[in-house]
């Protein structure tokens, strides 16, 4: 007998053979969780590392890795490439949303899918992912809502078990997530079916950063998203920081410190590590690079060859990527000022925003810079 | 030149959907029309409302429209912004008024598919983006608006996923699942606005836009909508000046309120 009672319905639903359940179980595993909290020196030490080095040391093939920030706010893109570089496989991917795992399912880094919203918003459906998972190059292990997966992770922030919820009754979802039971609350007098949301632990969590000090003490602008219950649920939490700066820094402006050092396992200097996304405060996202990701890249079969030798051959780093694909210095100088404009943050009267937009028939088609000319 | 062109279909639905938003409220909003609506609302009829959304951003100063959930426009100078599960907690807490939902796929009973189309869970037609937010609004809120555009592909007999529960069976079958909040209240689309009959459940035709007859909506939909006795009245139409203000103020790029060449 396994060590979880996983609803056998549901894993007949999902097509997962009863045999294969210790691939769900450290999701949930509590006491292997601890462990790897006690394990962990808890002492204020200098952790910094390369992100060579963190990743190296702290990415391992197989392990539960979760999607932080929100798409492409505040997500340690640079990061997730440097795991693509090093070859890491068969990770489990998680996160609400989890739009990243998509571009990294068909490199073979990514082979197991914890769903609850992959997409581009507005930007629309992500056809690359549909014919992931239809051709099982990617296996679905559980189907969620972003509020019941954010519950999971604050469970395992706060120190609880697991959560009860009034979301998922009556849907489609409670029959393809393994995790979760409609259990009655044994407080009401009355029949009230509320469903039990487990604590969430994954194996080890990437977190973008605007300031940590060396410990990892790590300070965040913006919305959080999940991304404090993730530092405190997570295995093993790498950092990686827009800037490292001296401990009395944070003593002194604690306004938005999120992450307590003791959490962290590496602490990376990394400038610019949320492209190709966008990082609040600092730099907008580049659109066209979204645009052809979305659009080329990822919807036309056997494109995405061709977006690997770029963004892992080509480019080395998050640098690379600025000088070879994004238009270099004048790129960084209009993407802080998108950004301020957009955040009310200096004299949005006069900021341009136009660009043209990237298409299919584009007469530009290699070129990603956001087409920005003025400067 | 003054711009005489009537409200397009988006347009119509934007400015509908702010119609049920009231001055005070604070009201849940996702990516595409919910938040234009919710900015007309603002800089119209309804400008002490406070908008909410789901990454944890709440109560921005106004600005152009976001490109994400998550993007600069949705947290704008907020005094406060907080995280993910806050943000649901809120609705199962009753600090939202209204919230906002689209839908690829709607039955007669306002229950929702976002998650794939066509055959089944292993091998359908194309999957699309999951619940991400959809359920959780659907379970726990107390006024749910659905909106979205209308076809006898979106408006099915059955869907291919129940995503988020409605009125799931109709009758009392909602509050015996569980669920709080008091289910879908209305539904808005391209072709008019319906409601729930009491009772059943089932979808009603409220209102009409203007060139809209009942049979040309019960075309557009894979299920049998019910007619409420004696004559449907037309939704009223955008007032020129409230145009003009969706066209300039609020959407001016038309990123969501230009129809789809």
């Amino acid at each position: 007998m396994g060590k979880f009672n996983y609803n056998k319905e549901v894993l007949a639903n999902l097509r997962i053979d009863e045999k294969d359940t210790p691939l769900l179980d450290r999701l949930i595993d509590y006491d292997s969780a601890l462990l790897a909290h006690e394990k962990k020196s808890h002492a204020a030490v200098d952790k910094r590392l390369s992100i060579k080095e963190a990743i190296a040391e702290y990415v391992k093939d197989g392990d539960i890795l979760t999607d932080t920030g929100f798409s492409y706010v505040r997500t340690p893109i640079a990061a997730y490439l440097e795991i693509m570089r090093q070859g890491i496989k068969g990770l489990q991917m998680i996160g609400s949303p989890a739009t990243n795992q998509s571009y990294m399912i068909n490199y073979g880094t990514v082979s197991h899918s914890h769903w609850s919203y992959c997409g581009a918003e507005m930007r629309g459906t992500d056809r690359n992912m549909s014919r992931n998972v239809k051709e099982g190059r990617t296996k679905l292990l559980s189907e969620w809502s972003h509020g019941t997966m954010a519950l999971g992770f604050k469970a395992a922030q706060i120190g609880v078990p697991g959560m009860y919820s009034k979301q998922l009754l009556g849907s489609d979802m409670v029959k393809y997530n393994p995790f979760i039971k409609v259990v009655d609350n044994p407080m009401k007098a009355e029949k009230d079916p509320c469903v039990f949301i487990p604590a969430l632990y994954p194996d080890v969590t990437i977190i973008h950063v605007h300031q940590a000090d060396k410990f990892g003490n790590a300070k965040i602008y913006g919305p959080l998203i999940n991304d404090a219950a993730i530092a405190g649920a997570a295995r093993k939490v790498i950092i990686t920081a827009e800037e490292i700066v001296p401990p009395s820094a944070l003593r002194n402006d604690n306004k938005g410190v999120v992450i307590p050092f003791v959490y962290v396992d590496a602490v990376v200097e990394m400038p610019y590590g949320a492209l190709f996304g966008a990082m609040p405060g600092l730099y907008y996202w580049p659109r066209r690079m979204w645009e052809k990701t979305l659009r080329y890249w990822a919807y036309k079969e056997g494109a995405l060859d061709e977006f690997y030798n770029l963004l892992l051959n080509d480019c080395k780093d998050q640098f690379d990527i600025i000088d070879k694909l994004l238009g270099g210095s004048k790129w960084m100088v209009n993407a802080k000022r998108l950004t301020k404009a957009e955040e009310g943050d200096n004299e949005d009267d006069g900021v341009d925003f136009h660009y043209k937009e990237w298409t299919m028939n584009d007469p530009d088609f290699n070129d990603v810079t956001d087409q920005y000319k003025q400067i | 030149m003054t711009d005489t062109r009537p409200a397009n279909p988006l347009e119509m639905i934007a400015y509908v959907l702010a119609q049920q938003i009231e001055d005070g409220e604070v009201v849940y909003i996702g990516t595409g029309l919910p938040m234009v609506a919710g900015t007309l609302a603002k800089k119209t009829h309804a400008p002490n409302i406070t908008l909410v959304f789901e990454s944890g951003a709440q109560n921005p100063l106004m600005g152009d429209m976001p490109w994400s959930v998550g993007g600069p426009n949705t947290w704008k100078k907020s005094p406060m912004i907080l995280e993910m599960s806050y943000s649901f907690g809120q609705l199962y807490n009753g600090y939202v008024d209204k919230a906002f939902l689209g839908y690829a796929q709607i039955d007669s009973y306002g229950n929702v598919n976002t998650h794939m189309i066509g055959g089944d869970f292993h091998n359908y037609k194309n999957r699309l983006t999951g619940s991400g937010g959809n359920n959780d609004l659907s379970s726990l809120s107390r006024n749910l608006i659905l909106v979205g555009l209308q076809s006898p592909q979106k408006f099915v007999k059955k869907l291919d996923f129940m995503t988020s529960v409605g009125w799931l069976e109709g009758g009392n079958s909602r509050h015996e699942a569980g669920l709080v909040g008091s289910g879908p209240k209305a539904v808005i689309t391209s072709a008019g606005v319906y409601d729930f009959e009491p009772g059943t459940k089932k979808m009603r035709i409220q209102t009409l836009h203007p060139g809209v007859s009942p049979e040309l909506a019960q075309l557009a939909t894979g299920f049998e909508l019910v007619r409420p006795a004696g004559e449907i009245p037309v939704t009223p139409v955008p007032p020129r000046d409230i145009i003009e203000i969706l066209r300039k103020d609020v959407d001016p790029r038309g990123v969501f309120t230009s129809m789809p060449s």
